[in-house]
């Protein structure tokens, strides 16, 4: 082979893999682990300056503008209770209490990680939605199909969820893995 | 044996060149992203109020649909801006400060702060003892950046006023006085 020909397979072959290799590492994945409670993960460098680069892309990429620990914590889930992928075309059943903050939500995103279409504004459940209620206990349908008042909507196809606290309580903040957070298994799928 | 070495080289050159590929593209994916996420949203050096986040929001990934985000994106180069907002008195409200990096650099909330917050931002390199001394003063790490106030809908019967409330947020340039006009005198 001629060296010219070497020279541009190495260029080519060789920008190639190292471009492959931070879309898989960084574009492509998902936020480390870091501490998991559940179903649900958090990454407790996300909001500082801290981390390695494979973390600070990532948050940069999928978590952009996120505050730190004491401001907000956000926990994200992307599989059900058997590890299952969340998928839109299958109903969950979502069951936990009043979380340990000062206000929390809950709320769906698609693949592409923004708000899911055609959902008609049913995109999260939040302390707003039980505070007026007697009791500290909730279950949130979460499916495709309308059901009921605590009703998170999704479409057919790959979603997560990110659960957000604001102003968490000291203990969460502490301990991120033992926040009590809610349980999610899937009833059925379509 | 030669050609052992040969194609070991060649291989060694392609990892080599795939390793740095991969360092200068991971190490400049934040600022990649920060630089579109502020051309998405706009002008820099004046705030814009973002319409609440419904399915067709685009401008930054997995936005919350309960807060209304009011944004500032930031270049320091010609000076510092003035920042201030009144802060709600019922609801969780926050100020954060991210650098060109994707970094959050400064953060205060309705608790640790009460009324208003006025502060003067400036870009690394100012001397930060010419600034007025009567008013808080924040340093970014970097020249460009911005800044996002973001204030939790805690009711929906109390959404208009929440949203008139936060509209009342200002970042501009600070600028040194206008001249007097000169009457021919």
């Amino acid at each position: 082979m001629r060296t010219s020909v070497k020279i541009l397979t190495v260029l080519v072959v060789g920008s190639a893999l190292g471009l492959g290799a931070t879309y898989v590492t960084a574009v492509h994945a998902s936020l480390p682990g870091g501490v998991c409670d559940g179903v649900w993960h958090t990454n407790l460098s996300i909001g500082s300056s801290s981390g390695s680069p494979y973390t600070r892309a990532r948050v940069a990429l999928h978590g952009l503008l996120a505050l730190n620990r004491s401001e907000t914590m956000y926990y994200t889930a992307t599989t059900d209770a058997a590890g299952d992928p969340l998928d839109g075309a299958c109903t969950y059943k979502l069951k936990g209490r009043i979380l340990d903050a000062r206000w929390w939500s809950i709320t769906a995103y698609g693949a592409d990680d923004y708000l899911i279409p055609g959902t008609d504004g049913h995109y999260s459940f939040s302390l707003n939605d039980v505070r007026n209620n007697a009791g500290t206990n909730y279950t949130v349908k979460i499916s495709a199909k309308e059901s009921g008042r605590y009703w998170i909507a999704v479409k057919p196809g790959r979603f997560s969820l990110t659960l957000r606290l604001y102003n968490p309580d000291a203990p969460v903040v502490a301990d991120p893995a033992h926040a009590d957070l809610p349980s999610l298994t899937k009833e059925s799928c379509a | 044996m030669n050609r052992v070495l040969s194609i070991s080289l060649w291989v060694g050159a392609t990892l080599l060149l795939a390793a740095a590929v991969h360092a200068a593209t991971l190490y400049a994916l934040p600022n990649i992203v920060m630089r579109t996420a502020i051309a998405r949203i706009g002008a820099p050096n004046t705030i814009h109020h973002v319409k609440r986040a419904d399915a067709t929001s685009r401008g930054v990934v997995r936005p919350s649909p309960d807060l209304l985000y009011s944004i500032c994106p930031f270049d320091l180069s010609d000076g510092p801006l003035r920042v201030s907002a009144p802060v709600p008195a019922d609801t969780y409200w926050s100020v954060s400060a991210f650098d060109g990096q994707t970094n959050n650099f400064f953060v205060k909330n309705d608790k640790q702060i009460s009324g208003k917050t006025d502060f003067i931002l400036a870009g690394p390199g100012t001397d930060m003892k010419t600034l007025p001394a009567n008013v808080v003063h924040v340093q970014s790490p970097t020249m460009s950046g911005l800044v996002l106030f973001r204030t939790l809908i805690f009711s929906e019967r109390d959404f208009a006023r929440i949203d008139t409330q936060r509209r009342q947020a200002t970042c501009a340039p600070m600028r040194a006085r206008p001249p007097e006009p000169n009457n021919g005198g």
